[in-house]
């Protein structure tokens, strides 16, 4: 009941957030219901897929402040648990995404035990090791169809199957991945203010400290990596009926860590909005970037360059990312 | 029994022996100064009691079990808390949510960590401190909030590392009410490093001296001001004559 009413419960933030907070909620809830494109429609999706992974990388990386750039390593755990238990055994969507979970978690305590013996850079490298070791696995393991990747014959399911999450229209996956974006918020708010949360904030701020008030540093980060690890696992599910077609190089590369680590840095590590902030900047112009510049003009490449030139002006100006500039300008004008 | 006991500890820094067959004891309801110069082995000390570096050799006793090679979180969960020289505030948690990570060693509900937290405050004249944010205190402010954050967690001992620091004579009266405040009225065993002499003097009732990782001196307030010791390594003449005139 305190759990529940803790997830609710946003009251300490500003009444005009909660205002823009509401406001935008209901603009995309009824987004479907007013005349759009394809491609915005794609975009929002792939908006709302990128929060999810932002916000679970956000438990780790933002509260617990150990940046891991290997979160692509557990999309892939759940993209392929989800697509080959559909494929071989024709098992539901609501059945595959708990068990791509259960593997991601425990693949999650057996990487993260010896990882998080790391600090700093040193973990960050390492994360990215992880993922790639997991990523050349898949590339010569024929039973998840090794480097040629997987694929979904949406023909075979009557649409729209809600079961195993195949429709044709987008509309209903963007109803899905919207339920799931909401829970995922709820859930954040939870765990923000929760014991684990507050106790991760001052472990980033100082280890010794954290020690010295009786926290079990290397435990609670292997926990909350979890957790993190449990987002991203269960978007990750999502993402493989939505695309219908994945393969190691995609679904697990290094890019698509990167892209996840950036988002919630650009949009502010640490917050509950950032991530999503983050998700709803980068994830139109990376589609737009690719769609225009890509395809149009030919400078394919160009959103990596935008990527870097983000992390340099993050990292120079404000580490704690757009959310971090709010809160500084509100703070300065409060006085 | 007393409530600590370290035996013969000895820390070495690689080739460096930072501390070596220091020996004492603290009884429960003890206020104990440590001092001595700077590098003398006083923080390193405190690190090896709260199991935040392992020792070299030697034996840690606390409240009747052997804590040597227990970890930092062990050690605290035990009931030993301590605050730190350099404190990192922390960035983005007001003061009151520090506290309450302190609360959360003995609680999981978050309601409870908040009400034992403000209870805290209120009782280190901080309740009007709580929403700010720490890095927006002054340092004595700071200061004080770090023995909140540190009281949360419910210890038996307490060890203090140059809370007055850098602090205004008025400041310091101050601290030195929450020190007296905490030992005598909630009853917890303290031991504070300190080089403000007149804090030290006044609120302890012992005094020891560390000096090249050795302990040089352990006595009285008064026996430590007239130890040729210490007045040789730390204290200086001048310190003494003064201390003299003010008593008389």
């Amino acid at each position: 009941m305190e759990t529940l009413r803790s997830a609710l419960d946003f009251s300490d933030f500003p009444r005009i957030d909660l205002i823009v907070a509401g406001g935008i909620a209901a603009s995309i809830v009824i987004f479907p219901l007013i005349p759009h494109s394809a491609f915005a429609m794609a975009t929002m999706i792939q908006f709302f897929i990128f929060s999810l992974y932002g916000m679970g990388w956000n438990t780790i990386g933002g509260y617990g402040g150990q940046v891991d750039l290997g979160k692509a390593q557990y999309v892939g755990i759940g993209a392929y648990t989800t697509t080959v238990m559909l494929i071989r055994w024709d098992v539901p969507f609501w059945i595959s995404m708990p068990i791509g979970m259960c593997f991601a978690v425990i693949w999650s305590f057996i990487i993260g035990y010896p990882l998080f013996k790391l600090k700093g850079h040193y973990f960050a490298i390492a994360t990215i090791a992880t993922a790639l070791v997991l990523q050349d696995i898949f590339e010569v393991w024929n039973f998840v169809g090794a480097a040629r990747g997987l694929e979904i014959s949406p023909v075979k399911y009557p649409s729209p199957d809600f079961l195993r999450l195949i429709f044709k229209e987008d509309v209903y996956y963007y109803y899905v991945i919207l339920g799931f974006f909401f829970l995922g918020i709820l859930y954040i708010n939870w765990f923000r203010k929760s014991r684990l949360g507050y106790q991760l904030r001052s472990i980033r701020d100082n280890e010794d400290l954290a020690r010295s008030l009786g926290i079990n540093v290397h435990w609670a980060k292997i926990k909350t990596y979890a957790i993190a690890t449990a987002f991203v696992s269960m978007a990750g599910s999502f993402h493989a009926c939505y695309i219908k077609s994945i393969e190691p190089e995609d679904t697990m590369s290094l890019d698509l860590s990167i892209l996840i680590a950036l988002m919630a840095m650009l949009g502010g590590a640490g917050s509950l909005w950032g991530p999503i902030i983050g998700a709803a900047v980068l994830i139109p112009l990376k589609s737009y970037l690719a769609e225009w510049l890509g395809a149009r003009v030919g400078l394919v490449g160009i959103d990596l360059i935008i990527y870097a030139l983000i992390i340099m002006v993050i990292s120079a100006f404000e580490p704690r990312g757009i959310w971090g500039i709010l809160e500084k300008v509100r703070r300065r004008k409060g006085r | 029994m007393a409530l600590l006991e370290v035996h013969q500890l000895r820390k070495n820094f690689g080739g460096l022996r930072a501390n070596d067959n220091i020996s004492f004891e603290v009884q429960q309801g003890e206020l104990v100064g440590l001092i001595g110069p700077n590098g003398a082995g006083k923080t390193t000390l405190f690190n090896n009691i709260s199991g935040l570096h392992p020792v070299s050799a030697g034996r840690i006793m606390f409240d009747g079990k052997d804590i040597t090679s227990l970890k930092a979180h062990d050690v605290a969960r035990l009931g030993l808390a301590r605050t730190f020289q350099v404190y990192v505030a922390s960035g983005d948690l007001t003061v009151t949510e520090n506290v309450m990570v302190g609360c959360f060693m003995r609680t999981r509900s978050r309601a409870r960590a908040r009400a034992r937290a403000e209870g805290i405050l209120a009782e280190l004249n901080l309740q009007e401190v709580g929403e700010s944010l720490v890095s927006e205190l002054p340092v004595a402010a700071q200061k004080r909030v770090t023995m909140a954050t540190a009281l949360g967690s419910d210890p038996k001992l307490l060890l203090l590392d140059e809370v007055a620091a850098g602090l205004n004579p008025s400041e310091i009266e101050d601290i030195m009410k929450s020190i007296r405040y905490i030992h005598n009225d909630l009853g917890i065993t303290v031991m504070l490093i300190e080089h403000v002499m007149e804090l030290v003097m006044k609120v302890s009732y012992r005094v020891m001296v560390l000096d090249y990782g050795r302990k040089i001196a352990d006595g009285d307030p008064e026996s430590i001001v007239r130890d040729r010791n210490v007045i040789k390594a730390y204290l200086g003449e001048r310190f003494v004559r003064e201390h003299e005139e003010a008593l008389a």
